[in-house]
């Protein structure tokens, strides 16, 4: 299998008006190895140094970093440095996958393994809920017996056709149920959009949180939202397994997406999440840079 | 409803108990079927009939006067202004014979232990429950009590759960069983040992008599079960309990927890996390801490992994305590397994996990996210209890049986939106059991919440009784202290009296442990801090308003009305009360201004928002004070007695003498019966301060006045400053500025003047923590040198012969310079002690 060995380097800056006296952060910053992912090596440096820093392996199997600065600092910078080889996904023939209401059944009932652990993703949760609107908006790609990853690819193909990419629209707060509304947002928008869409139906969905690499190879399209950590979404096939879908490109991830991690919604995976005393506003700039070093054969 | 017997009105013939009207089917705890008192009951009966109607009033109305000193209080969220509600007590006790409490206490066992395994299971386990099909996964994936970030978390002694409380009722049959379960941080056991408290001062006979189970025990082995819950390796381990803070509901039985078992009470700003270990951040520093007894629900108490919008809780909480640096009890998630929506499955995960039947059922709860159960709960809706499957989401009951045809089916609507949101219980009666309702007693429902106390390896403690709720009305199906209701003591009665008399029902808890006196938490300094300083501004205020009251009320010549003129010119100068100079003195405006300050709630400063200051302050640090001091503390406060009647300036007189007397006793219990701890100096620091810059205050405005309206001041001021007899005794003299200021300045004997403080600030300083003072160098903290230098600076011999002041502008300088000095050593303290800024999440 041929692998892409990718070079990136996340940067997270807080300029704050004041002094922080403490700061403890929960990062999840370091890519997880995943079938078509294997995570060479990961480096993440704090300034002001941390007089603690701690991995541990979160709930959904993501690596999450603590860290505590306690000295007064009024920057930070975290940089977060990852060596990942990425190989190509495996999408299966969409008339290989089982109807969707065959996937919805089977996940709740059976028990086992994987088809527990995919249960979980089925349910609401904060920023992905399940609501009628969303069950409503899936229903024109989600016909009766259709195969489950046939019914997935039309939902995604209409999701980045009938919603505009804006980053001016939306904020990290918005509502998924704004998202709709709007028919406008980014694509950590429209991942929780879609996810909300297929728990509506009772389809066990995840976010996936990543980066993308978007320098555009000669001929082809850029792709949009390259500036900073991308996201996208996965569902459950039973038998084959989990199948990602990014909806902000319309198209299978692969190759040019690495995965950090996943969850529930952006709230379980939040690549930076901080508690500050002291200090008052804050200012943040996030720069990512996806760059391909090679590939390799294994 | 039926409706509630007037108490005003006792009907003839109706005797001491009433009974039970036959239209309800409930049990009957005093009463047999055969009419017959039941035994256990028999003795206190016989009491109560031999004391009589009158008698009984009488101890009832002491047992309310107790609480009301004790200051109890059961905090209702949502009613705005005064939180505080009083906590009420039953004159009578509910009753259990030991034979059948025993069978209780084996089935509040065997609960914590099921509980317990179903927490290892979902959290630390293989969530056998969810794979083998005994839980729906549902139950613990959409809820909202299940905290992911705690799964896998270690937990010493696999005790998830040290205190799990169960609200029990018994039906008509005679059979107990639970309504609910509280898992997180149950409250009662406090109120439980506050109920036994009062009744132990109220019928001292009847409780020896009766041999009933004391409670102190139960205290006793949870502090020695929270010890042996420290993390491995830690050998005096250092117990704080962790509160919400004043505001919350229960905020009584923290302190009052916190003071019996002999824990430090600690607020989530109180503590930090520094490299994956707890610290209480104490005026000494900071000091680790291993056990953390909580009273904070579950998502708030860490805003970096639970709840970001908390603010009560501690950041890295949840990494400290994967860490194993410290012991959560109860553990953090345990909120899962309180929800409603568990109850139907408990029966056979006992027999899975303990191989054992329950030896308490359910309430019969359907929860409506199964199909079936959803069918059987909308098809007898009018019914049923609908209650929130999940604790988190506040809402309902609702009881079918009150609803109307429109409510019903809204209520329905709802169910169908998202059922796997709902629970639905059949109605239960409760029994009945006999409270004192005015004049006699009338049978009321009652639920009793049994409290277990668990320490690992199998051991654990119930406390004998419990807490028992009494709900309103005789046919109530419900009972919450959040909508009203009281309480009752409860008592294990032995039935065989082989047991001698034992009269301490209460022996507070002693700290036996021979580690240092655990650390004045930053926080509770600051509150103790200003506690002393709103309470000699209180002090101030009240004498300055009895000084112009005083003088109002005997106005006779025109002589005083000039000196009236001097004194508003003066108050005006002090910014106490505003009096326009240019107007002749106007002694109805004057009356009117001063009325205001003691009266309106809405002045800033004014009395009234000094008393509110005072109990905020005290409310926050109450585990600190003993119960005589806080029943000082209570009478702070202003009554509607002291409203403005016909005699407003005679009234006015009392409200003002009845307050500056419980400051005196407060002052006094403080001086007395405080430790010379961190605490107390603390709150001594704050009232030197403020007395010291009141001082510089009245001084300088006194001498800003033209050296007439100066002169006619001077009886004021020394009256204010309570130094009219010592100036009297010591000059012989007319009243004059330069001894005046003398003896207010600079007397290091006199109490009130700034010198006076100056040296006691001193000697609080040389004991402050972190505060190195060598002999040579003496004390040199910041401002406090600059006072000393400035006070001595002043040529006091002089100046008590100087019938007026020379030079005026370079006087009020130096005072102005001695203000500012004061006013920053106030602020280094903060700086220094006190910074405990509230986190915010990025």
């Amino acid at each position: 299998m041929r692998r892409i060995i990718y070079q990136i380097e996340h940067v997270t800056r807080w300029g704050y008006v004041g002094h922080v006296s403490v700061s403890h952060m929960l990062m999840r910053l370091a890519p997880r190895n995943d079938g078509r992912q294997l995570l060479l090596n990961h480096n993440l440096e704090l300034e002001p140094g941390p007089s603690a820093l701690s991995a541990h392996s979160d709930y959904f199997g993501n690596t999450a970093h603590f860290a505590a600065i306690d000295r007064s600092h009024s920057e930070m910078v975290i940089r977060s440095s990852s060596r990942v080889a990425v190989g190509p996904a495996f999408v299966p023939d969409a008339s290989e996958t089982p109807p969707w209401e065959t996937v919805r059944s089977q996940c709740r009932v059976d028990r086992t393994g994987q088809a527990l652990e995919a249960n979980e993703f089925s349910h609401s949760s904060p920023l992905a809920p399940v609501d009628r609107q969303f069950a409503e908006l899936s229903a024109q790609s989600f016909l009766p017996d259709r195969p489950i990853l046939d019914a997935v690819m039309h939902l995604t193909a209409r999701i980045a056709a009938e919603f505009k990419f804006d980053p001016q629209a939306t904020q990290v707060s918005t509502p998924v149920s704004e998202v709709l509304r709007l028919r406008r947002g980014v694509c950590q928008d429209f991942a929780h959009l879609q996810i909300a869409c297929l728990r509506s139906l009772g389809l066990p969905a995840r976010y996936i949180s990543g980066y993308i690499e978007t320098d555009p190879p000669p001929g082809q399209m850029k792709l949009r939202g390259a500036d900073a950590s991308h996201a996208w979404v996965s569902f459950y096939c039973p038998g084959i397994g989990w199948i990602d879908v990014d909806p902000t490109n319309n198209c299978f991830p692969s190759m040019r997406h690495i995965t950090i991690g996943w969850g529930r919604d952006y709230a379980d995976v939040s690549p930076v999440r901080g508690v500050l005393v002291g200090g008052s506003g804050q200012d943040l700039s996030v720069s990512v840079d996806v760059v391909a070093m090679g590939s390799v054969e294994d | 409803m039926t409706k509630v017997t007037d108490s005003e009105s006792p009907a003839a013939g109706d005797g001491l108990f009433r009974s039970l009207s036959p239209h309800i089917r409930a049990f009957d705890e005093m009463t047999g079927e055969d009419g017959r008192i039941r035994d256990h009951w028999s003795h206190l009966v016989k009491a109560f009939t031999k004391h009589g109607a009158m008698e009984i009033k009488a101890r009832s109305d002491n047992a309310d006067r107790i609480l009301r000193e004790h200051g109890v209080t059961y905090n209702v969220y949502g009613e705005a202004g005064s939180i505080d509600r009083p906590w009420g007590v039953d004159v009578a006790p509910f009753l259990l014979p030991a034979s059948e409490w025993e069978r209780i206490e084996a089935a509040l066992i065997q609960r914590s232990r099921l509980l317990n395994r179903i927490m290892e299971d979902l959290y630390g386990g293989g969530q056998r429950l969810l794979r083998n099909g005994f839980l729906p996964p549902e139950l613990v994936y959409s809820n909202p009590g299940f905290l992911r970030p705690c799964r896998g978390i270690p937990v010493p002694r696999q005790v998830y759960l040290h205190l799990l409380a169960c609200d029990m009722v018994r039906s008509a049959s005679g059979q107990w069983s639970v309504l609910s379960d509280r898992a997180q941080a149950p409250s009662g056991a406090g109120y439980a040992l506050e109920n036994r408290s009062v009744l132990s001062r109220v019928l001292p006979d009847e409780i020896r008599e009766s041999s009933v189970r004391r409670l102190p025990e139960f205290f006793r082995r949870q502090r020695e079960m929270l010890s042996a819950l420290a993390p491995e390796g830690c050998q005096d381990p250092n117990v704080i309990v962790l509160t919400p803070g004043p505001r919350n509901e229960t905020y009584f039985e923290h302190a009052y927890l916190a003071r019996s078992l002999g824990f430090t009470l600690a607020e989530g700003a109180d503590l930090t996390v520094r490299n994956q270990r707890v610290y209480l951040k104490t005026v000494e520093g900071l000091q680790a801490v291993d056990v953390i007894l909580r009273r904070l629900d579950d998502a708030f108490c860490d805003p970096l992994e639970l709840r970001s919008d908390s603010f009560l809780g501690v950041a890295g909480l949840v990494e400290a305590t994967r860490a194993g640096t410290v012991t959560l009890a109860n553990a953090l998630g345990s909120a899962l397994v309180e929800s409603a929506a568990f109850l139907p499955f408990l029966e056979p995960i006992s027999r899975l996990l303990l191989d054992q039947e329950l030896l308490l059922p359910c309430v019969p709860t359907w929860w409506c996210g199964r199909a079936r159960d959803l069918r059987h709960v909308l098809s007898q809706l009018d019914s049923m209890v609908v209650k929130p499957a999940f604790r988190t989401h506040r809402s309902g009951p609702w009881f079918g049986g009150r609803l109307s045809k429109v409510e019903l089916s809204d209520l329905k609507e709802r169910i169908e939106a998202s059922p796997r949101d709902f629970i639905a219980q059949e109605m239960v009666g409760l029994s009945v059991a006999p409270a004192w309702i005015g004049q006699a007693f009338e049978p009321r429902g009652v639920v009793l919440r049994g409290m277990v106390a668990s320490g690992g390896d199998d051991s654990f403690a119930v406390l004998p009784g419990g807490l028992t709720r009494v709900a309103p009305t005789a046919c109530a199906s419900v009972v919450s202290s959040q909508e009203g209701g009281g309480s009752k003591d409860t008592w294990i009665v032995r039935e065989s009296t082989q047991s001698g008399s034992d009269t301490s029902h209460i022996t507070p808890a002693l700290r036996t442990s021979g580690r240092t006196i655990p650390g004045v938490p930053s926080r509770a300094a600051d509150n103790l801090f200003w506690l002393g300083r709103y309470a000699e501004r209180l002090e101030q205020q009240l004498r300055m308003i009895r000084c112009v009251i005083g003088r109002l009320s005997d106005e006779t010549g025109t002589g005083t009305s000039v000196a009236m003129q001097s004194l508003g010119l003066l108050l005006n100068r002090m910014e106490s009360v505003p009096f326009d100079p240019a107007r002749p003195f106007d002694p109805e405006i004057c009356q009117e201004a001063v009325l205001k300050l003691l009266h309106d709630p809405g002045v800033p400063g004014g009395t009234r928002d000094l008393l509110a200051l005072i109990r905020t302050n005290a409310s926050a640090v109450r585990d600190r004070f003993s119960g005589d001091t806080w029943r000082i503390l209570g009478r702070l406060q202003w009554t509607p007695d002291m409203a403005t009647g016909r005699l407003p300036l005679a009234e006015a007189q009392t409200a003002v003498q009845s307050l500056v007397l419980y400051l005196a006793a407060f002052s006094g219990m403080e001086m007395e019966n405080m430790t010379r701890g961190h605490g107390w100096r603390f709150l001594d620091l704050g009232r030197r301060v403020e007395r010291a810059i009141h001082m510089l205050h009245m001084l300088r405005s006194a001498v800003e006045l033209d050296p007439h309206d100066s002169l006619r001041v001077l009886e004021p001021l020394l009256e204010m400053a309570d130094s009219i007899l010592t100036y009297r005794r010591r000059y012989f003299s007319d009243l004059r500025l330069g001894p005046v200021l003398e003896l207010l300045l600079l007397d290091p004997a006199n109490p009130r003047s700034v010198a006076f403080q100056l040296a006691q600030l001193e000697d609080h300083s040389r004991e402050l923590p972190g505060v190195n003072i060598t002999r040579e160098s003496g004390v040199n903290l910041p401002h406090l040198v600059a006072l000393r230098e400035s006070l001595a600076s002043f040529p006091r011999a002089e100046l008590a012969r100087a019938a007026s002041v020379d030079d005026q502008a370079s006087l009020l300088q130096q005072l102005a310079q001695l203000s500012s000095e004061a006013g920053g050593f106030s602020d280094w303290l903060a700086t220094r002690y006190f910074s405990h800024s509230l986190p915010r999440v990025g």
